[in-house]
């Protein structure tokens, strides 16, 4: 991967990502939230039950990519001010995608990390606007992107002058129908030794399955991952968007507390 | 099937009395803003008159409304309409009222100041700062309330010179923190936006974020006044700077709330009297013009400095009608029954060639 100047690993120590309290490349950190931001009471409720079940920073999605034009959009920056307001009931920062470079600079004013999604990875014109912020990046890696390409669009945002990105391995397409995309355990761990770059899972993307989101969640924490996203909702059913994947408030913290433990028995085998 | 089985119809009819509704309201609401204005004017009105019971000016009210008779507004309706504002005017003018004048509209920064002042202040708005000090002078309003200086944007010209000239007193002043707010018209796409109007201060305060969202920053002479024209010209590229109480008085949208460039954005204002203060008080503000020569701006600093007397701000501004020229404005800490402050000062006067004592007034903390 010789095309690689400021993502590989060599000579550079590992990087360490902040925002708020959450160090990602140092520590676990637990992403949850819902997929959408519906209303501001379905935010702020999930919000506080995320915190309370073990949750480091909150994620909410304000511009939605959907399959279909005649899904739920979002609700746009009524969505971000909504955001804005559940971080201030829970004091934990927040990460929302972004997918109109017009929108960049705006979503840039209310959260505090910003999302590129799987089908924006090689959106290289959006890349370059958040290249040229601060603003940490947690970059999903394409569904049908190979591990190299994935690395050269952290290249892309760390060449306009952004050195704060995180990867997230996110599933990847393959001929198995039985989950939603097969998460790509390998690719942790295979980060890790291309790269300095801190790399974390969703489990939730990775299998579309709620009885496959934990255990995939503690196989991430034992491969290395340095943190978890992860779909909850107050109430899954009543879910606007990827309702099938959402945990409840309930599993969400049973599993925090599974993976938490996990993570602090391999912190004492080093 | 006829017109009121019919449910499309039956929808179109609840929409349009849904429009005729709105309508209405938006009427009312501008009906209650003119009543307002009009009653600030009958206010101003009675601080000048020497009976408030004035026969022949109300027969040229009646006169004035009654020409404008319509089949819909008949004379007997108008006439009690006047009948019942002119005497709610003379109930207001009777209550002895302390009346503001501040620079720009409802809803503008100044006026939030005044709120702080006390609730007995009726705030009067003014196009220019000058009309404030004028009003103030003439005895249009009791007291005026100026901004002079914002921990961001610095001192406000303005009225910084118009504080070189003038004879009011500074009788008080008020710290009050800042937090602009982005306004648009309800339901505009932020990324329609492209230039933002606002007071040429608030504009300053807020630079980096309108940099940064490329929004071309556009000077208007008020906050409020700018969300005003926004809310009556429905421009859905322009957005307004401005506090949330403008948001509210003409109903526009937040985009986003503290936009300042510096969560520590606070206003300096002082309150202007045609009177002295006579209450307690522990600062004061002078201003003073000095030779052009060396060492002349210390030899009146050192004064102050000898006397440990402690500076808490020094502006100096170019002298309009005499471009070359520079008068100073200082404050300082000390209260006016002390001897050290009386004799600094006399000395201040002999060493400088304008002096001027602004007042002493009790020092607001920030």
């Amino acid at each position: 991967m010789t095309s690689l100047k400021l993502v590989a690993l060599e000579k550079k120590d590992r990087s360490v990502v902040t925002v708020g309290n959450a160090h990602f490349g140092a520590g676990f950190v637990i992403i949850a939230g819902p997929c959408s931001v519906e209303s501001e009471e379905q935010m702020i409720e999930t919000a506080v039950a995320v915190k309370n079940g073990g949750a480091d920073m909150l994620r909410g999605g304000a511009f939605k990519p959907r399959t279909s034009p005649y899904a739920f959009q979002g609700l746009g920056l009524e969505g971000l001010k909504i955001l804005a307001k559940a971080r201030e009931a829970t004091g934990l920062p927040f990460a929302t995608e972004v997918l109109d470079t017009r929108d960049v600079s705006w979503v840039a004013e209310f959260a505090d990390m910003i999302q590129i999604g799987a089908r924006n990875m090689q959106n290289f014109s959006l890349l370059k606007e958040v290249g040229k912020l601060q603003k940490p990046v947690l970059l999903k890696r394409g569904m049908y992107s190979t591990i190299e390409e994935w690395l050269n669009c952290a290249e892309y945002i760390m060449n306009e002058g952004n050195p704060n990105v995180v990867l997230c391995e996110r599933g990847i397409r393959s001929f198995e129908t039985y989950t939603r995309n097969t998460l790509d355990i390998s690719a942790v761990p295979s980060v890790k030794e291309l790269s300095h770059l801190p790399v974390i899972t969703d489990p939730t993307h990775g299998t579309g399955k709620v009885s496959l989101i934990e255990p995939m969640s503690l196989a991430s924490a034992a491969a290395g991952s340095d943190g978890l996203i992860i779909e909850v909702h107050r109430n899954p059913a009543e879910a606007l968007s990827d309702k099938d994947q959402a945990l409840t408030p309930r599993q969400f913290s049973g599993l925090a507390r599974k993976v938490r433990a996990l993570v602090q028995f391999m912190g004492g085998l080093e | 099937m006829n017109a009121t089985n019919n449910p499309l119809r039956q929808k179109e009819d609840t929409v349009n009395l849904k429009e005729i509704r709105e309508n209405i309201d938006s009427i009312d609401q501008q009906l209650l803003i003119l009543l307002r204005q009009r009653m600030e004017f009958a206010l101003r009105a009675g601080k000048h008159k020497n009976a408030i019971h004035d026969p022949s000016r109300e027969e040229s009210v009646f006169r004035n409304v009654t020409s404008k008779e319509s089949p819909l507004l008949e004379q007997k309706f108008i006439r009690y309409l006047y009948e019942k504002i002119i005497s709610e005017s003379k109930e207001l003018q009777h209550r002895g009222l302390k009346l503001v004048g501040f620079q720009g509209e409802h809803g503008a920064w100044s006026e939030i100041a005044i709120h702080t002042l006390g609730n007995e202040m009726i705030s009067i708005p003014c196009i220019e700062f000058g009309d404030v000090f004028a009003g103030v002078a003439s005895g249009d309003f009791e007291f005026g309330l100026v901004p002079v200086e914002n921990s961001i944007e610095g001192s406000v010209t303005e009225v910084n010179d118009l504080l070189v000239e003038t004879s009011l007193n500074i009788v008080g002043e008020a710290i009050i923190p800042i937090h602009h707010n982005l306004l648009a018209l309800p339901g505009t796409n932020h990324q329609e936006l492209r230039s933002v109007y606002s007071h040429p201060q608030a504009l300053g305060q807020c630079r980096s974020f309108l940099s940064r969202n490329k929004l071309e920053p556009r000077p208007f002479y008020d906050t409020a006044g700018a969300a005003r024209w926004l809310a009556h010209e429905q421009q859905r590229s322009a957005g307004v700077i401005a506090s949330r109480l403008a948001a509210e008085l003409h109903g526009l949208e937040v985009i986003k709330e503290n936009i300042e460039d510096h969560p520590q954005n606070a206003t300096r204002f002082v309150l202007l009297s045609s009177q002295p203060r006579t209450g307690p008080a522990n600062k004061c503000t002078i201003a003073f013009s000095t030779q052009h020569r060396v060492g002349a701006l210390f030899d009146v600093l050192r004064l102050f400095a000898e006397s440990k007397i402690n500076l808490t701000r020094i502006e100096s501004r170019p002298i309009r009608k005499n471009p070359g020229a520079f008068a100073f404005l200082l404050d300082f800490q000390g209260t006016a029954d002390n001897g050290v402050v009386r004799q600094t000062l006399e000395r201040v006067e002999q060493t400088t060639m304008m002096f001027k004592n602004l007042g002493f007034y009790p020092e607001a903390s920030a």
